[in-house]
């Protein structure tokens, strides 16, 4: 049975490791290289759920950005899901990551979205309050991530897949 | 300028033209039917790694690309990273019931904005690791400072065991004189030996003052000195004055006299330490510096308030210095002084601690009168009860949960733990701490934060996260105020260090077990 394929769009600050968690799902791997992306690189990985048709999610790895312009518009569109992704040490790219998630809400407005906070194994230089998730988590899926361990990142993919399911 | 015509362009440009665009766009078109059969293939598909010979498998990602996308609408899609790494813009061309997806090579242009934008990229992450730079510098600024404040606490510590060392100077010179009067009755006929006895009490009365003012000085650390007042027997007071001095002023052949009125039947209160160091500095002084004549102290109890005026014929205080005498380790008050020069300024400052008064009078060559009189003091302020320790029943069946890869540390902290009545289970990895901690709700949970894999900080963020409100203490073998500090952030309420100092560990637990036990009300929130 052919997996049902969904665009999945990562979406977050640059910097904050979204090739990185993209590459640490599909292909296992990780650089500790920052490499900007430019436009947008496009992977795809199946999702075998339990007691349910396997999910394809065809993930979006779009160039990092505070906010929406019109080209970041023109890759949105189609999306079924949004990771939008902080990175825990710079406080700011949360705030980067909700914006972004607003700004795409007029486009986007049924999408499922989860939220990963990447970089958990540089817990001691994170400027994210614990108490900031708590507040977080009561309207949004939150994933503390670490691309570099692996830490949350299945989990957090799996989560967009078991909602995309629902 | 008008437009260009093409039409009118000559063939052999057109045909440069065309060369050039082949050259540097590399076009691919791909035609395909409304469910995405290929129909027909133009162009460089290699450039774009799409084989040829099976181009149905190339064109797979053409297929996710435009998920979601109307295919009977233009689409255009800018700088797409292909398989095989080129960078393409992709649009798609519908055509009836059919569509074309035409690749044009973004290659060149992509490389350049890369440069651009990791450049800008790079300067603003740089940016943001001063302004963090700049953060914690000012954090090893406050650090320092709070160095400074501990430096300053270790040395009221410092003062504090010079108080409690010459506090313990009092009782053994006390059993000294009690004995060496006993001696000095028996030995009345024997010259030689009261000599002696009256060079050991005076010596012995010196190092008691001496003790005394040590004790005051080792005092002068704490900025609010607490007093103990209890009720003072001052007959017994005014008896120890004449045993100590009396002898020591008929060595110099000084008349010697204290006297004691008793005019309010209140009982008097006093911190009778304090009141003793006031009383020893002014006598010893009076005797010490006087040569001729006599000395005498007047105690008055009257209205409340004890009074002591201390008179003596000695040499005087000059007018010069009337305003330095309180100062400590002056020398100049009296002329040809001996001594460390902290008894008036002990004297002074023991007064204002009682809220009392001190003045006095002074002539050079006739001798000084200080007079001190000090209220009854209003509350009597027992033992200062030390913080007691929780008794172990409280800690009865309580549960601690253990996170330790280490089994021998694991066994010791269950031992302890044991020990202290505790329910203990343990867990080898950070992991398991977060799910047993929000799976059992542990009265404390101790994590090691050095874990393999998810550290224990981690561990701690992710339970704080999910609004666990239990008590955590972590342990961790780095003894650093900053890694203290990343592990309080964490969300941690209690930071030791190993190795494991034993009394601080059951302090620390048993007081997250109590707050634990308060604090109950709010239930963690699962995400």
């Amino acid at each position: 049975m052919s997996a049902a394929a969904r665009k999945l769009c990562m979406l977050g600050d640059f910097g904050v490791g979204k090739t990185s968690l993209v590459s640490r799902f599909v292909r296992s791997t990780f650089s500790e290289k920052y490499l900007t992306t430019v436009g947008v690189k496009v992977d795809s990985k199946e999702i075998a759920l339990p007691g349910r048709a396997p999910c394809k999610l065809v993930i979006w790895d779009i160039a990092g950005r505070s906010h929406l312009d019109a080209l970041n518009m023109t890759y949105l569109r189609g999306a079924s899901a949004l990771l939008l992704v902080a990175d825990g040490t710079r406080e700011r790219s949360l705030h980067s990551a909700l914006n972004l998630l607003m700004q795409s809400r007029s486009l986007l407005p049924d999408a499922v979205v989860v939220v990963a906070v990447n970089k958990i194994d540089l817990v001691e230089q994170w400027e994210v309050a614990p108490t900031a998730l708590v507040e977080l988590r009561r309207t949004l899926p939150v994933f503390e991530t670490s691309a570099r361990t692996g830490e949350g990142v299945e989990a957090a993919f799996a989560e967009i897949a078991t909602r995309l399911a629902a | 300028m008008s437009m260009l015509d093409f039409s009118a362009i000559p063939a052999r440009v057109e045909t440069y033209l065309r060369e050039l665009f082949w050259q540097r766009v590399h076009p691919l078109l791909l035609s395909f039917d409304g469910g995405w059969h290929l129909r027909d293939i133009h162009g460089d598909a290699a450039h774009y790694g799409i084989d040829s010979s099976n181009p149905t498998q190339g064109t797979q990602l053409l297929r996710d690309l435009f998920i979601g996308l109307p295919l009977d609408e233009p689409q255009d899609v800018p700088f797409v990273e292909l398989d095989n790494g080129r960078s393409a813009h992709l649009h798609l061309i519908p055509d009836g019931d059919a569509f074309h997806v035409l690749l044009l090579d973004a290659e060149t242009e992509r490389d350049r904005r890369r440069v651009q934008q990791q450049l800008g990229h790079e300067e603003a992450l740089a940016s943001q690791a001063k302004t963090k730079a700049i953060g914690q510098l000012k954090q090893i600024r406050s650090e320092l400072e709070r160095q400074h404040a501990r430096l300053e606490e270790a040395h009221a510590l410092k003062n504090a065991l010079i108080a409690t060392l010459s506090h313990e100077f009092r009782t053994p010179l006390t059993s000294i004189f009690g004995y060496l009067q006993l001696i000095d009755r028996r030995a009345k006929d024997e010259p030689t030996i009261r000599e002696a006895l009256h060079a050991v009490r005076r010596n012995a009365t010196y190092l008691f003052t001496l003790a005394e003012n040590l004790l005051e000085y080792g005092r002068s650390g704490s900025a609010a000195p607490l007093l103990n007042p209890t009720p003072v027997d001052l007959t017994a007071l005014a008896r120890d004055l004449e045993a100590m001095f009396r002898p020591l002023a008929e060595e110099k052949g000084l008349a010697f006299q204290v006297t004691l009125k008793l005019d309010d039947a209140t009982e008097p209160v006093f911190d009778e330490v304090r009141l003793r160091q006031i009383l020893l500095n002014l006598l010893s002084n009076a005797v010490r510096y006087t040569r001729h004549g006599e000395v005498s102290a007047e105690l008055i109890w009257r209205g409340q308030t004890f009074s002591a005026d201390i008179t003596d014929t000695g040499i005087g205080i000059a007018a010069a210095h009337r305003d330095s005498v309180f100062m400590a380790f002056n020398r100049g008050g009296h002329a040809g002084s001996k001594g460390a020069g902290l008894g008036l300024s002990i004297v002074k400052r023991v007064v204002e601690q009682m809220r009392g008064t001190l003045t006095f009078d002074s002539e050079i060559g006739r001798g000084s009168s200080f007079r001190v009189a000090v209220p009854l003091a209003k509350e009597r302020i027992g033992t200062h009860a030390a913080v007691a320790l929780a008794p172990r029943f409280w800690l009865q069946g309580r549960n601690v949960l253990v996170a330790d890869d280490d089994v021998d540390i694991a066994n010791l902290l269950q031992a302890l733990l044991g020990d202290l009545g505790f329910r203990v289970r343990v867990v080898p990895d950070a992991q398991s701490a977060v799910l047993e901690a929000m799976a059992g709700r542990p009265d404390v949970l101790l994590i090691d934060v050095e874990l393999s894999g998810l550290s224990g900080n981690a561990a701690v963020y992710k339970l704080r996260s999910r609004g666990y409100k239990g008590r955590i203490v972590t342990l961790s073998a780095t003894a650093t105020s900053e890694a203290r500090e990343a592990a309080l952030r964490a969300g941690a309420d209690h930071y030791l260090t190993k190795p494991l100092n034993v009394e601080q560990f059951v302090h620390v637990i048993q007081q997250a077990a109590s707050a634990s036990w308060d604090g109950r009300s709010d239930e963690p929130d699962d995400a």
